[in-house]
């Protein structure tokens, strides 16, 4: 019988709580650049343009279907050799993640201002609002509350992909398990302790998402 | 001065890649088959009328859900042997995680599916004399695993992506592959452009079947 034994921890969570913060900061950075990102190509593959929606299409269609983690490492080791920069962990998985969440923001974005009936985009410009006008005062502030859902599910997939990073050596949660696994002999316990510690993160961000997302249907059903 | 791309290299090396293919589609059709299958185990033992069962069913899918893959696996590679006086392989770790990881989502996907079926097909099926089992076989199943088949199909999508995870802990996959060909000949640009194309090439033709499919079930429906 094995002897579970988490003082190894205890003494070093300070380590483990260093990686988290680690985690959560690089999915606010990757958020707060996606959601731009997403909804620049959502507006560019909605043009009408075909100059803007081709390659708009294209960044959403690769950066969907490849893998995260060969799109971590093209930026991580590939792309200093075409900009002759220097890539630092960091810097890659911020490029990375925010590039992909934006793709996938993207669509998200695009069934929102779709699902807006067409007659509200007509009757904001009959009203003489500028199609510019009536995208942000008529059509996202609606879009965004129905997609809000989509939105929070994506951000909390996003919150566990950026645990591929710790191939690169970004010092976020599971790379601090990993060192403290091999530091102190206690794999079990570090990587249990640090699945939990995931577990109640994602958990409580997802709380927290469905209490707004209520109140937002509440408030929805005040309006009208 | 620009950079001259040079793919000799990975030619040169086609026969390791080709390992590595191999490696990605042996852990792909095991996942997808265990993902799949066990993942629908789950989504019934949340309707059973046994309350250990539904608890089980609702704990695993929650845990599952909300902790990140490339943990799960990690855990089933590192921390499972100190349990279980057993060795695990690198391709056993990923099944592991990979599989139960996709239960819990899959579970998810039959849920909505079976939920979908309106009660009083239940109600007609066990009126002509049918057996709860009876007639979700014969009856709901059918009709529930058609409308959630573009779900089912994104996650099979997911569980291929995934497999690349698996380098993680050196299961010999294409990924694991390219990076071993990047380091011996210094053209990681190459390689992981190669390693990405090539997912995607395989990967994009599904995702439109995927989107004609649920265009064809829309107008079925």
């Amino acid at each position: 019988m094995y002897n579970w034994d988490f003082t190894p921890i205890w003494a070093n969570g300070d380590l483990l709580l260093a990686g988290l913060g680690n985690t959560l900061a690089l999915t606010v950075v990757a958020l707060a650049g996606g959601l731009p990102v997403g909804l620049a190509l959502a507006l560019a593959r909605l043009s009408g343009s075909r100059l803007l929606a081709a390659p708009a299409g294209l960044v959403i269609e690769v950066f969907r279907t490849t893998p995260p983690l060969v799109q971590l490492f093209w930026f991580y080791f590939g792309l200093p050799i075409i900009l002759k920069v220097e890539m630092t962990p960091y810097l890659a998985a911020a490029l990375t993640f925010t590039i992909q969440s934006g793709a996938f923001f993207a669509e998200i974005f695009r069934a929102g201002i779709v699902s807006v009936e067409k007659g509200q985009g007509e009757a904001a410009r009959a009203i003489g609002m500028s199609k510019a006008q009536a995208m942000r005062r008529i059509i996202l502030p609606q879009a965004v509350k129905r997609m809000f859902p989509a939105m929070m599910e994506r951000s909390i997939e996003l919150m566990k992909t950026t645990t591929l990073v710790a191939t690169v050596s970004y010092a976020d949660l599971l790379y601090q398990a990993n060192e403290l696994a091999q530091k102190t002999f206690r794999p079990l316990e570090v990587f249990t302790a640090a699945a939990l510690l995931y577990f109640l993160v994602i958990t409580l961000v997802s709380m927290l998402g469905a209490l707004v997302e209520r109140r937002m249907a509440q408030s929805g059903e005040m309006a009208r | 001065m620009t950079y001259r791309w040079d793919f000799t290299p990975l030619l040169d090396n086609w026969q390791a890649l080709a390992m590595g293919a191999v490696g990605t589609l042996r852990l792909f059709a095991v996942c997808l088959v265990l993902g799949l299958g066990f993942g629908l185990v789950v989504a019934l033992a949340r309707r059973s009328r046994w309350r250990a069962a539904r608890w089980f069913s609702i704990g695993f899918i929650e845990f599952f859900r909300n902790t990140p893959v490339l943990v799960q696996i990690l855990w089933f590679y590192f921390a499972l042997p100190m349990l279980v006086p057993v060795e695990i392989t690198p391709f056993t770790a990923a099944i592991l995680g990979i599989s139960l990881n996709s239960a819990a989502y899959s579970a998810e996907i039959y849920r909505a599916g079976i939920q979908s079926i309106e009660p009083g097909q239940w109600e007609a099926a066990r009126a002509i004399g049918m057996s709860g089992l009876q007639t979700l076989r014969r009856i709901v199943l059918p009709q529930a695993l058609r409308r959630v088949l573009p779900a089912l199909t994104n996650r099979g999508i997911e569980i291929f992506k995934m497999t690349t995870l698996a380098s993680v802990v050196a299961y010999i996959e294409l990924l694991h592959q390219g990076r071993l060909i990047a380091s011996l000949n210094f053209n990681p640009l190459e390689v992981y452009s190669v390693i990405g194309a090539l997912f995607f090439l395989f990967l994009y033709p599904l995702v439109r079947a995927t989107y004609a499919l649920e265009r064809r079930l829309a107008r079925s429906d």
